[in-house]
């Protein structure tokens, strides 16, 4: 099958949601020559880019993040925005397949046309996904997406990696916080920009104000940072549509503010030198992997570290000085 | 008297010994068995298995009614043949009602459309493609005056399959009785009314649960009150082990609703003995014959125990009656005519286990509604167990087997273990709101699915002794088009000539009543007398009660861990690395369940199948449009729609599906459709382009190796 990238491209900025959903293929393509394709859409895309509000979202898994999103996203589909959603769900490391069930769960926003939602397969290194996810923003924004959610699977590094590359990171918990509190605050709480207590409705919404008030009194013992607004817990109800309007001003009331004294395009510059440095990194590595002793040695290197026969650190000293970079 | 025999059960080595030798270079315990329940089978079971049971030596009629709720059982009276049936019009379904009558069948059992269960009018755009299929349609008391025209309320036992539009299907019934003269004191028969189940399995609900679980209330209420000869609820098994559960898991479940029905009921303030004589079960009886009698007995016995937590003074209010289904999973589209012989073993089980009521299913049912021949059969099937042979003539013959008794208690053991689980989460209601259950289920039913498709399982005609012959029978096709526009036309017609005034009153002060506490089935039954629709009645409790929506969870990992015919496994995940590293990506495929057909055993099964393969699967929601479908499947760029369709809307929905991609200009997406699909219909299906039709009975391998291939032909044409 051929690529028209032009085709795509015109596609894609005329607002054809097909045209859209064929380049974000392209962009989580994993054949060489579909990434070199991929690259020239992204450039030619680019100037088009950078123009929409970018919002992280993550939770222990039961948090309700779905039914948070398809509230707060039809919230904003109501204030006149145009949402696209991006949800990474985990694949097998066996069989390389996936299920990937986020539609389900957002049923309202799915149907609506104003809205896109695609949920991708994480693939199997967070490398990968990084890469992929960063480019898919670009690519719904130059779609003329103004707000872009970015839902991750819940636990554990993928949190660091998409706050790299968002506005805002919003961290959801359960009301029943307690104990939970203690262990995951620091690393996670650190990268919040706002903690939003789900299922503070009938029965929960006592538990509701007391998870409220621990989290405010964890993040009065954190260092704030100059670089950021200071860090907001919510109360919020999906089912009871409460706290939306609430949740809504203090996210964009705080990027306006973020904006206008200039630590916005701070926070984007970083992340645009971070993902040059990532980019770097990673497409270096594609073009060793392209280099046939590099794959040699390492098939060979890898049973004598696997046995203890050679070290990580020497072996790996070994393939580098085999490697010619000056071709490629 | 003294014998020279040797007793069993004191010492075994002799028998050990002869069984070796019958068993050659095996070993002796290759003779024990495991069965799915997690209970173990032995190849002789002797005295001493009989050791710690607690119910032996009973006798029926008596607690713990182990042997059967009454003593003298089918000895004086035979259970009653009751044939579940329904379809297209009132008019239609009336007939066919009254021929069975005439021909030997004692009660009524009414299958309901779809868009009947989800509380939706013939007219309302999203059921299209539902109305008159797998049921009849009904949307107000002049469809069910129709329905049982010439037939006698007061006389004849009326069992309704409905859970979600239970409200004003009951309010319909009850006034068509009305206006045939009849009082609802006088109307006897069964209302599923057991939603609970609906959430694990099946999913036609309307509500959500706690909603649903004082409709439920409400019902119980009003029988207790008005309808002294009439079953409130109907608590069922059927269709968990229809949707893959094994009889541990059904039997606790299910036994774990009705506990649940009970403790709501006591807490809206009625006593036990008021209403728990007439909570009535219903189980599926599949093909492992033993596991199914002792079923019948172990649930009679746990029940008996459940219920003393409740301290019931009337000895019927723990005494289990049931209603008895042969399995539906367990008939093949292939070499149909074996599901006659599976029906009667499977209905001989029923009555071994001693059954209250039974229907059998017909032998073309794996693809289609009965037609009146496979009906006859199936109704026969039944007689000539009563009337040919002496089988009614004992209660309880497996009574006192060594093996009977002792799996009965196994059973009931495991049964036991899983109902404290369930306590543990905080009992049913609380569990179904996690998913346990349902996810429990799904387990079974991949695991299940993993066996049949590599040969563990035999099924004869579909993985073994495969025949090429095909039979050709005449199958009932429901012109669904023709249905609805006559549902619409009377619909119409009803809405010009009732009091429109009358109408508002009585849904508002319905809507006023389910927002405070009034008894919504009393309330109902004004609406219906005013002619209200079925779809205007549920509407009015949307409005308050708002709508239930499924979480879809999955299981993973299963389907591959229990498939045991590796190399079918392998290749197939082969190709799948093959393609997706000529892609760029795994295949995707976007599995849909069109229509209100709510059965996603057969979707679930497939999505962790296909994803244990290699496939990216995107699930869609229930009850989704074809529009809807459409819009998913272009913005996830899948390679393929599998629709999955288990009650016969396919050639609406099928056609509609793929001309809606062809006006988006998708026509790279293949559509492939798998399910309960008559064989006539695959030529309409692949004009209407469809690139591959799957029968009930493919291994989950071969339907992902064919969907491949019908994503590679939709990539070179």
């Amino acid at each position: 099958m051929t690529i028209d990238i032009q085709a795509l491209e015109t596609a894609l900025v005329s607002g054809d949601r097909r045209g859209l959903a064929k380049a974000l293929t392209l962009i989580e393509s994993r054949r060489a020559d579909h990434r070199l394709l991929a690259g020239k859409l992204l450039s030619a895309l680019y100037p088009r880019t950078g123009r929409a509000t970018r919002i992280g979202i993550t939770g222990s898994p039961g948090v309700g993040k779905s039914t948070f999103i398809e509230a707060m996203g039809r919230f904003f589909l109501d204030q006149g925005h145009k949402l696209a959603v991006l949800a990474i769900d985990p694949s097998s490391p066996r069989s390389h397949g996936s299920i990937l069930g986020d539609k389900t769960r957002m049923e309202e926003l799915s149907v609506d046309p104003r809205c896109f939602i695609r949920p991708s397969p994480s693939g199997l290194s967070l490398g990968g996904v990084a890469r992929r996810t960063r480019e898919c923003v670009l690519l719904c924004e130059a779609a003329g997406y103004d707000t872009i959610i970015i839902e991750t699977v819940g636990v554990g590094q993928s949190e660091t990696l998409v706050c790299s590359m968002v506005d805002a990171f919003l961290f959801l918990q359960l009301p029943n916080a307690g104990d939970q509190l203690q262990g995951i605050k620091k690393g996670i709480l650190e990268l919040a920009d706002l903690v939003v207590v789900t299922k503070a409705d009938g029965a929960f919404e006592q538990a509701a104000r007391r998870a409220l008030v621990d989290h405010e009194m964890a993040l009065h013992y954190m260092q704030p940072d100059p670089d950021r607004m200071p860090v907001r817990v919510m109360l919020c109800s999906a089912l009871e549509k409460k706290g939306l309007r609430e949740v809504y001003d203090t996210l964009l009331g705080n990027l306006q503010t973020l904006q206008a004294d200039g630590r916005l395009q701070k926070r984007r510059q970083a992340q645009r030198e971070e993902w040059f440095e990532s980019e770097l990194q990673g497409q270096l590595m594609d073009l060793l992997w392209q280099d046939r002793s590099f794959k040699k040695d390492i098939q060979k290197l890898k049973g004598k570290v696997a046995q203890g026969i050679m070290s990580p650190t020497e072996a790996a000293q070994q393939v580098i000085a085999g490697v010619d970079l000056k071709r490629g | 008297m003294s014998t020279s025999y040797r007793t069993g059960s004191k010492d075994l080595s002799a028998w050990e010994n002869l069984a070796r030798k019958d068993l050659g270079s095996d070993p002796l315990e290759s003779l024990n068995r495991q069965t799915p329940e997690g209970v173990p089978i032995k190849a002789l079971y002797t005295a001493k298995d009989l050791e710690g049971i607690e119910s032996l030596d009973t006798v029926p009629g008596f607690a713990p009614y182990t042997r059967g709720p009454r003593a003298t059982m089918y000895t004086v009276k035979p259970w009653t043949i009751r044939q579940y049936a329904g379809f297209s019009t009132a008019e239609e379904s009336n007939q066919f009602y009254r021929q069975n009558l005439a021909a030997g069948q004692m009660g009524l059992s009414i299958a309901f459309d779809l868009a009947t269960h989800r509380g939706y009018d013939s007219d309302h755009p999203r059921v299209t493609g539902d109305v008159g299929k797998a049921g009849v349609a009904i949307d107000s008391v002049e469809d069910m005056k129709v329905l049982f025209d010439q037939i006698p309320l007061e006389k004849m036992s009326v069992s309704m399959t409905m859970n979600g539009a239970v409200i004003p299907i009951l309010a319909a019934y009850i006034v068509a009785g009305e206006e045939q003269g009849v009082k609802p004191e006088q109307l006897s028969g069964t209302i599923q009314n057991d939603v609970l189940k609906e959430y694990m399995v099946r999913n036609t609900y309307i509500y959500p649960p706690e909603p649903s679980m004082r409709i439920v209330g409400d019902i119980i209420d009003f029988t207790a009150r008005r309808m002294p000869r009439f079953n409130s609820i109907s608590i069922s098994g059927y269709h968990m082990q229809e949707a893959g559960a094994n009889s541990a898991i059904e039997l606790a479940f299910t036994l774990g609703d009705g506990i649940e029905y009970v403790r709501a009921a006591i807490a809206r303030g009625l006593k036990v003995d008021e209403f728990a004589p007439r909570l009535s079960f219903f189980f599926a009886i599949g093909m492992n014959f033993y596991m199914e009698v002792a079923k019948l007995r172990a649930a009679r016995t746990l029940w008996y125990k459940l219920m003393q937590q409740f301290e019931p003074k009337d000895p019927r209010s723990s005494m289990l009656r049931t209603h008895c289904q042969t399995s539906g999973y367990s008939l093949t589209e292939q070499d149909p005519y074996n599901n006659i012989i599976r029906t009667t073993i499977e209905a001989m089980a029923s009555v071994f286990g001693g059954t209250q009521s039974l229907h059998t299913n017909s032998f073309d049912e794996a693809v289609s509604l009965p037609s009146n021949f496979s009906a006859r059969l199936a109704r026969n099937t039944q007689l000539i167990i009563q009337e040919e042979t002496d089988i009614c003539h004992v209660v309880d013959p497996f009574g006192g087997s060594y093996f009977m008794e002792s799996l009965t208690q196994n059973l009931m053991n495991e049964a036991e273990r899983i109902l404290r689980e369930v306590e543990e989460a905080g009992g049913m209601v609380k569990a179904i709101q996690q998913g346990l259950p349902k996810l429990k289920i799904e387990e079974a039913a991949a695991r299940k699915q993993a066996r049949i498709d590599s040969g563990q399982d035999v099924i004869v005609g579909v993985n073994k002794y495969q025949t090429k012959e095909e039979s050709k029978f005449e199958v009932r096709d429901v012109d669904n088009t023709k249905v609805r526009e006559q549902q619409v036309a009377r619909l119409q017609a009803i809405r010009q000539s009732r009091d429109a005034a009358r109408v508002k009153t009585t849904l508002e002060a319905l809507e006023a009543g389910a927002r405070a506490n009034g008894n919504l089935l009393e309330l109902a039954l004004d609406c219906m007398r005013a002619r209200a629709t079925v779809g205007e009645v549920s509407d009015a409790m949307r409005r308050v009660f708002g709508e239930h929506r499924a979480p879809i969870q999955s299981v993973s990992a299963v389907y591959a861990a229990e498939y045991k015919m590796k190399s079918d496994f392998d290749d197939a995940r082969k190709l799948i690395a093959a393609f997706a590293d000529q892609e760029g990506r795994q295949p995707r495929i976007l599995i849909a369940k069109l229509g209100q057909d709510g059965h996603d055993r057969g979707a679930k099964v497939i999505a962790t199948g296909f994803a244990d393969l290699g496939f990216d699967v995107d699930i869609g929601p229930l009850f989704q449009t074809p529009e809807e479908a459409v819009k998913q499947a272009i913005e996830n760029d899948v390679h393929v729609i599998g629709i999955s369709s288990q009650a016969a809307a396919h050639k609406t929905l099928v056609p509609r599906l793929i001309e809606l991609l062809k006006q988006e200009g998708s026509t790279d997406i293949a559509v492939v459709v798998g399910g309960i699909i008559p064989q006539q219909d695959y030529e309409f299906l692949f004009q209407s382009g469809a690139a591959a039709v799957f029968g009930p009975g493919t291994p989950v391998p071969t339907a992902a190796v064919e969907t491949l291939e019908a994503i590679k032909r939709m990539r070179k044409g």
